[in-house]
């Protein structure tokens, strides 16, 4: 079957009244996310993973991935009305959408961006649904040997990119990996460091620990010091005129592209994506110097960017099986409970599932539009709950997520340790997201890599004796190598210094 | 802060020497390639190196390059202590079960933290309870656990 009857036969799936049903409530869900501060996308979608252990998978993929791209839309309304992102990727969006805002324009930002991020989700969409198919073919070639050199590849992108310091980064990835440890040995079967407790004999897992270092660790870290008090600006019409509909045209496409190729990037943020997007727009602005006071392209762009991303980075994980970022290594986790294994095997043994779950993002978008608009005044109301009642709600949601997993107390335990150490950790300026998807990637990491070493009894010269594999170790050391040299240094530091001060 | 960036790097270091000698303890090597050792071996000794790097870096910088508090103030302190304490204190849900839990919990997040009025408090600590346990146990088919102790159980706690 070609892409085109393959994503046919996915919306007859995806069509199915409980899937329209799941998108619907994923998409809402990950809009409210999106907007409340204090909660990320990755705490957010870990969160709700045990609501889906009575869902068939296809339900349940489908309600996580709508929550995840959902989040993009919601960042964007209290970046324009209040000036506060919702989420990082929506930080660049509050420089101009704030002051169009003020200027009784936050309507006309707010719709554009919506309608930006829809055809940014919608075209990364279309270029999964076209790249499935040679991905998939060309990963299917791979065995052991391949798959880890390629997993080795995707930590490094994720360590080369995260955050200032690649020492901090690698930490990170190395203690994310140690946690995977935790268990049984997944080729002999015999414990590790379980300290003789029944409940690690099974491995920590990463539901608690990832609520607990983004959900607990972030509103410890707002805990300490009173929240600021919320300002809304205005609302005004939501519908643009012709001038501001030609003028998000360049800007959406440039958005998605960027948002697109950067979400194929392990370890590349959707933060990145909207800084460089905001970027390309000034540049190819007539009027650069007017950007951060009111000009539409540096909403639209941005925006357009981060969910064209948020939808780019699935690409990876649906023909590869190699999560792009902390939120999409979830999402994995997720798949892997229900007995799946995302990557090329998921299309060749459930076809269904796999392209069921691609067309529910096309529905999963057009609903983001279509809710998003009208209900804007509900999300503004929201907005004015007090921070102490959203963060005993989101803590009592992080006790329920964590202990619904295993049925165990001790689930919360360990996700309330794991706040302290996310929360100790941001302090110091670690990067988590490292630590997310080693964490996740771990065991499939040693697995593959005691399985060459078996197949070759030992010789690690086996990594050299397929091109494929020297290609992916080759890209690996350049990619940790480069930020030695000078100039990358630099580029790497320019970048993460401007999403810095824009944070 | 950079004595306790320094304290981490120590503690970094700790760990990894524990990671690697548990790991010898485990088999390195078996006669049909890398044993349940190996990994853990090569992580620890790789962390041990890293964290070594991060303290020497540290070691290198100026004290200004770090300066600030680490810690909060005084109710910034009490306010984290308080969540973490409330957080822990959760364990008793297998025996008092997840709704008298939950409705404490609630109740004092909503009270000592959010200084919510009491309507607001016991409104939201009883749908974060009561609701949140129908709901989840009636049509979401996650059952949360009831009280082990009879007295409670018989009231449907």
């Amino acid at each position: 079957m070609d892409a085109f009857s393959n994503l046919m036969m996915g919306f007859s799936v995806a069509l199915l009244p409980q899937h329209l049903m799941l998108a619907f409530v994923g998409s809402l869900l990950g809009t409210l996310i999106g907007v409340l501060p204090g909660i990320g996308p990755a705490a957010g979608t870990a969160m709700l993973i045990p609501l889906t252990f009575s869902m068939g998978p296809t339900g349940a993929i489908i309600l996580l991935t709508a929550l995840f791209y959902g989040t993009q839309y919601g960042g964007t309304i209290t970046s324009v009305l209040l000036n506060v992102p919702g989420e990082a990727a929506s930080a660049i969006t509050c420089l101009d959408g704030y002051a169009m805002a003020k200027q009784g324009r936050a309507g006309v930002a707010l719709s554009m961006a919506a309608i930006g991020s829809f055809i940014g989700g919608t075209f990364a969409a279309l270029c999964l649904v076209l790249a499935a198919g040679p991905l998939t073919r060309l990963a299917l070639q791979f065995g052991p040997v391949e798959f880890f050199t390629l997993v080795l590849l995707g930590i490094s992108l994720l360590m080369g990119l995260a955050g200032k310091s690649m020492i901090k980064a690698l930490m990170m990835g190395v203690f994310g990996l140690l946690l995977a440890m935790i268990g049984m040995d997944p080729v002999r079967g015999l414990p590790r460091f379980t300290f003789g407790t029944m409940e690690l004999m099974d491995g920590i897992s990463f539901v608690p620990v990832i609520m607990g270092l983004f959900g607990v660790g972030e509103i410890l870290l707002n805990a300490e010091k009173p929240f600021a008090q919320m300002v809304l600006a205005k609302m005004s019409t939501l519908i643009p005129n012709r001038q501001e509909m030609r003028d998000s045209l360049g800007p959406v496409v440039r958005g998605s592209l960027i948002g697109t190729l950067l979400g194929l990037v392990p370890g590349m943020t959707n933060s990145a994506s909207s800084f460089l997007s905001y970027i390309a727009e000034k540049k190819s602005s007539n009027y650069p110097e007017r950007f951060g006071t009111g000009m539409l392209a540096g909403v639209v762009g941005p925006e357009t960017a981060n969910n064209a991303h948020a939808n780019g980075a699935l690409i990876p994980l649906f023909t590869l099986g190699i999560p792009a970022s902390p939120t999409v290594a979830i999402i994995m986790g997720a798949f892997m409970m229900h007995g799946l294994i995302p990557g090329p095997l998921l299309f060749k043994d459930h076809p269904g599932i796999a392209w069921g779950v691609i067309a529910s993002f096309y529905i999963g978008n057009v609903m983001l539009v279509i809710l998003n608009l009208p209900l804007i005044g509900i999300w503004v109301k929201l907005l004015k709950i007090p921070y102490g009642i959203l963060s005993a709600i989101i803590l009592s949601f992080t006790v329920l997520g964590a202990y619904s997993i295993n049925n165990s107390v001790f689930d919360v335990l360990v996700m309330t340790l794991f706040g302290v150490i996310g929360y100790l950790l941001r302090k110091m300026d670690f990067p988590l997201a490292p630590a997310v998807l080693t964490l996740i990637l771990g065991p499939m990491m040693e697995s593959s890599l005691r399985t060459s070493l078996e197949m070759s009894q030992g010789s690690f010269g086996i990594f050299l004796e397929s091109p494929v594999a020297v290609v992916f170790l080759v890209l690996t050391a350049v990619i940790l190598i480069a930020p030695s040299f000078s100039f990358f240094r630099k580029k790497k530091q320019s970048l993460a210094a401007g999403e810095e001060d824009l944070l | 802060m950079q004595r306790v960036q320094r304290a981490a790097a120590v503690c970094f270091i700790a760990l990894s020497g524990y990671v690697c000698i548990a790991a010898i303890g485990m088999e390195y090597y078996t006669k049909l390639g890398p044993g349940p050792g190996f990994f853990p071996f090569w992580l620890g000794s790789i962390m041990g190196g890293l964290s070594i790097v991060w303290l020497i870096q540290l070691f290198r910088q100026s004290e200004k390059s770090n300066e600030g508090r680490f810690l909060p103030e005084k109710k910034g302190v009490i306010q984290i202590v308080l969540i973490l304490a409330a957080l822990a204190a959760t364990a008793v849900m297998s025996v008092i079960g997840f709704q008298l839990t939950m409705f404490l919990f609630m109740v004092f997040l909503l009270r000592v933290l959010g200084r919510s009025s009491v309507w607001t408090t016991l409104s939201i600590a009883l749908v974060c309870s009561v609701g949140v346990f129908h709901l989840f146990g009636r049509y979401l088919d996650v059952q949360l656990p009831a009280s082990s102790l009879s007295m409670l159980a018989a009231l449907g706690l």
